[in-house]
Parts: structure tokens; C-alpha cells; sequence
């Protein structure tokens, strides 16, 4: 296998052997923590312009499975791990990771001390990064890392620039596109919704027009910040007229339609190892996590609104519930892909929303 | 319904209580016996979670005011008036019951409530609206309508003097 490089911003140059596409890239260098589920992460929309680190030292092991994609074009800008498994055993595998990363025109290096990697990262926060060559002299390529400026508009590349329908026979499901995983799709499926996924730039007389029993603001990649006021004006007017669920940057902006403030978290949470406390039955469960910024549990309203999940690691807030209206979000990922399906009843309980409504 | 499913229908009814009264202020939470009780406080030990703030539980037994008991086989043994360590007068009830059915039970239980103060409103939360009414009476709080057969019946069991929780249709004969 040819050499490959890994270099931070800061001047480190990590060196290891190629596999994947042999392009060269930029991003964001952020670690994820899970153990399994590695394609459910690599297809994540949530990774748009990142370059991702599994702390996981083996990686590929099960190859790539055809229920698991969580978007059709992956939009990761690299893959760093210790060791890639070049035997895949899953059965229903066509593809190893290796074939599917070149596919996809997505790098990879393994070989790579991904636990003092990790280290640096977690001391450092941000980290900017390139996937290059192996070439005598870097200095070039440290200057293209230096000059280049990473998007923050990630939502308007990866989000639908059309509607489209995913049909079935049960309720009237909206889906507003922040950079949509594939697992909230599918529990929408399992639970016979007929859905209809609008572009994150619909308005709410779209949406209206649609009649849906409810609507979902989906996951998404960057910060909520970066994103036009339009969508937060427009979560403020469906909200009082339509139950509403919103997960992970949906959850973000939920909580800024409403008055609170969202802000960086200085230890990303990628992973899925976090117990999260469900307040009103006293619960624990864990279920997978992405995120980058989360809602400052000071600024949020009480009267307005009611935090009613908690991350136990370092008390962020994981899901509010608003007083007066029939709306509450999650900023975790409740489809269970990857990860535990402990918290997929959150769609029985918007449904449960959503028929109740109906039946009165 | 089974615990995973009337846990969730709880948790829904204690959002949509907070949703519907802007809070918890001047809440009191009343159980019919037997079942309706041990819900009324779960329900009650959400909103504590939830608000931090102990909302008041009555347990209210409804034989005395039953339409089939007259007053001419009235029975020594009957429960009197009913009794709450909390008053009733301008506070916002919310009588909680298993199954609601003909409509009978709630209509006692409202004429026992009405019997010792005057709540500034009465709302009903009901695990189970199974249909067939014999009265105007209507839940604000539904975990679930099974619509069912005259001759079937529901039974709920609670973990508290049950086996488990569940909810299930028995069919008549």
C-alpha cells in the first residue's frame, strides 16, 4: 500500500498507508467514538466537510452493508483509522470499505496512531486538516491548508433542492431536509407515514399547503447560527398549528426559534456512549450522538419551554419540550442508526401526538 | 398495550396536562379505585419530575354514588362522603380512571367530587376509551380509544398489585 499523510494546521504530519480514493482533501478533523457502526457514520450527512477519526482501532471488519446507508452520497472528506480490516465477513456484504471510499472519492488512511491523534484533538477543539501525498517537501501543501476556508453554508450543499415524496398509506408526515439521515426515513416507513421531504428552504405556507398531521426538522451538519432566520421564523409559525419533532440541528434551531441561544460545546459528543436521562420517567438510556454546538441550558425560557433530556457526561441539554404546544426535540439521534434503538419510540410517541390530534 | 406502551401513553397525557392547564398551579390529581389510582400517581410522580413540584393525590372510591345503589338498600357498609387531606374549592381537578366505558363511574365520581367543594373545573384523563357511552361524558386525556365489542372486555393490570402492565381485550361470551 502507497504512503499517505494526514497534516493538522498546527504543523503535525501523521504518516500512514493509503486506502480509499487517492484524492486529497480538507476538513474539519473530529473523532467519533463508537464502536460499531462505522458506515451509518462515514454516510452521515452530519459529516459534511469533516474528516473523521474512529477511536474504534479496527475498522471495515463487516464491509459495507446495503440496508445501512445513511444518505446515497456521502459528503466526509476522509476516513482515519488505526487498522481497516481487508477481509469483510458480513454475508450480505458486496463492497469492503476500501472499494466503497473509492466509489465515493472519499480518502482514507490507516496505520495512523489515532489514540494520540485523539489526544491532540480533544486538547485543541477545532482542528483543520488535509489528506495529502507523500510528498519531501510540505510546505506547499501546509499553505493550501492554511489559505483554504471551510463552508459554513454545509446545510444548502447537502440539504434536497427539491421535494420529493417517500409514499405510504398512514399519516401525513412533513420532513424539512437539514441533511436528513436515512434512519429517520425509515422509522417514519416502519410506522406507514406517508412522507414528503421539503428543501430547509420551505416556508411555512408550504408546508401548510401540505395539511400534514406533523412535521420533522432533521438532522444537519454546521451550526445553527450560520443558518438564515427565515427557518427559525419559520419553526415559530408551524409549531403552534402542526405537532412538531426535531432532532439533532433540527433540535438546534427549535430551541433558538424559541428563545434560547445555542453555543459551541467545547468536547464534541460523536459517539455513542453517553447515558442520557429521560427527566419525566427518571430513565437512562444511551443512543447515538453528533453534534458540535448545543442549547444553553441558562439562556432557555421555563416558561416556554421544558428540558426533558440530559446528557449525564456533562449535563447538556438533550431534548426540550415546548409548554404550550404539541412540539418537542431531541439532539441526539433516536433512529438507532448507528447505535441503540432504545429511544426509537420517540417516533411511536410523535405518532401517538399525531393520532391523538386527529381523533379529537 | 403493554408497559413499554402505557408508559408512553402516561408520559404523553402528563405533557398534554402541562400543555393544556400552562403548568401545574393549582392542580389536584384524584384516582378512581382501584387502578385509576396507582395511575393518578404515576401521573403525579411525572409532573414532580418534570416541575418539581408535588402535586396533591386523592384516592376517591365512587360506590356511594353509583346510580344502581338507592338510597332505600342503602348499606351501612358504604363509604360515606369522600374525604381529601387537600381542599377542592377553585382548583383545577384532574380525575384519572383506567377505562372509561359507559360514562356511569365518571358521572358518580363528579357528583362525589361536587359533594365537598366547588373545583373551578373538572378534566378527565383515561388510559383506555373503549366506547359505548351511556352519557354525555367525553376524556380530555386519551392514552388510547380501543374501539370494542359490547360483549368484550378490557382489563388492566398495573405492576403495582398486578403482575405487570398491560392492557388487554378479553373477549365475553
Amino acid at each position: 500500500m502507497s504512503e499517505r499523510y494526514l497534516i493538522l494546521d498546527d504543523g503535525t504530519v501523521y504518516r500512514g498507508q493509503a486506502f480509499g480514493s487517492p484524492a486529497t482533501t480538507f476538513g474539519e478533523v473530529v473523532f467519533n467514538t463508537s464502536a460499531t457502526g462505522y458506515q451509518q457514520i462515514i454516510t452521515n450527512q452530519i459529516y459534511h466537510n469533516q474528516i473523521i477519526v474512529f477511536s474504534q482501532p479496527s475498522i471495515g471488519g463487516y464491509g459495507i452493508d446495503r440496508a445501512s446507508y445513511e444518505s446515497i452520497e456521502p459528503t466526509c472528506k476522509g476516513v482515519i483509522v488505526r487498522d481497516v480490516a481487508d477481509v469483510s465477513t458480513n454475508r450480505q456484504r458486496r463492497l469492503s470499505l476500501d472499494e466503497f471510499l473509492k466509489i465515493q472519492n472519499i480518502p482514507g488512511i490507516s496505520g495512523i496512531d489515532t489514540r494520540a491523534l485523539i489526544h491532540k484533538l480533544r486538547a485543541k477543539g477545532t482542528v483543520k486538516g488535509s489528506i495529502v501525498d507523500p510528498v519531501k517537501d510540505l510546505a506547499h501543501a501546509f499553505d493550501q491548508l492554511n489559505a483554504i476556508v471551510l463552508t459554513n453554508q454545509q446545510v444548502s450543499q447537502v440539504s434536497t433542492p427539491k421535494a420529493y415524496p417517500n409514499p405510504g398509506t398512514g399519516l401525513n408526515v412533513v420532513v424539512v431536509d437539514l441533511g436528513l439521515k436515512h434512519g429517520i426515513l425509515r422509522q417514519l416507513s416502519q410506522r406507514n407515514c406517508n412522507v414528503t421531504v421539503l428543501p430547509y428552504s420551505c416556508t411555512a405556507e408550504q408546508i401548510f399547503d401540505l395539511d400534514p398531521d406533523g412535521v420533522i426538522l432533521s438532522t444537519g451538519p454546521g451550526s445553527p447560527t450560520d443558518l438564515p432566520k427565515s427557518l427559525t421564523d419559520m419553526i415559530a409559525e408551524v409549531e403552534q398549528r402542526i405537532p412538531l419533532f426535531a432532532i439533532g440541528l433540527g433540535h438546534e434551531l427549535f430551541a433558538m426559534a424559541n428563545g434560547a441561544k445555542v453555543k459551541p460545546l467545547q468536547f464534541e459528543h460523536h459517539g455513542d456512549n453517553h447515558p442520557i436521562l429521560s427527566i419525566i420517567t427518571d430513565e437512562i438510556f444511551y443512543a447515538s450522538q453528533g453534534q458540535g454546538y448545543t442549547v444553553d441550558r441558562e439562556s432557555i425560557n421555563r416558561d416556554k419551554m421544558l428540558t426533558t433530556h440530559i446528557d449525564l457526561v456533562d449535563q447538556s441539554v438533550q431534548g426540550l419540550r415546548h409548554r404550550d404546544f404539541p412540539a418537542f426535540s431531541v439532539q441526539f439521534f433516536p433512529d438507532g442508526a448507528p447505535g441503540q434503538l432504545e429511544s426509537s419510540e420517540l417516533f411511536d410517541e410523535f405518532i401517538e401526538i399525531m393520532t391523538t390530534r386527529m381523533e379529537r | 398495550m403493554d408497559t413499554m406502551a402505557m408508559k408512553r401513553a402516561l408520559t404523553r397525557i402528563t405533557y398534554e396536562i402541562i400543555e393544556r392547564n400552562r403548568g401545574v398551579e393549582d392542580l389536584v390529581i384524584i384516582g378512581i379505585k382501584t387502578r385509576g389510582v396507582f395511575l393518578a400517581q404515576r401521573i403525579a410522580e411525572r409532573l414532580k419530575q418534570l416541575e418539581n413540584v408535588e402535586v396533591p393525590v386523592g384516592e376517591l372510591n365512587v360506590t356511594a354514588y353509583r346510580d344502581d345503589i338507592h338510597q332505600l338498600d342503602s348499606d351501612p357498609n358504604l363509604p360515606g362522603k369522600p374525604h381529601f387531606e387537600f381542599s377542592l374549592e377553585g382548583k383545577k381537578v384532574i380525575l384519572v380512571d383506567d377505562v372509561l366505558y359507559t360514562g356511569r363511574t365518571i358521572r358518580a365520581a363528579m357528583d362525589a367530587i361536587m359533594d365537598i367543594g366547588r373545583p373551578k373545573r373538572i378534566n378527565l384523563a383515561i388510559l383506555v376509551d373503549r366506547g359505548h357511552r351511556e352519557l354525555p361524558i367525553r376524556a380530555d386525556f386519551v392514552g388510547k380509544n380501543i374501539p370494542t365489542a359490547q360483549n368484550e372486555k378490557i382489563e388492566v393490570s398495573v405492576s403495582e398489585i398486578d403482575e405487570e402492565d398491560s392492557v388487554k381485550i378479553v373477549n365475553g361470551k
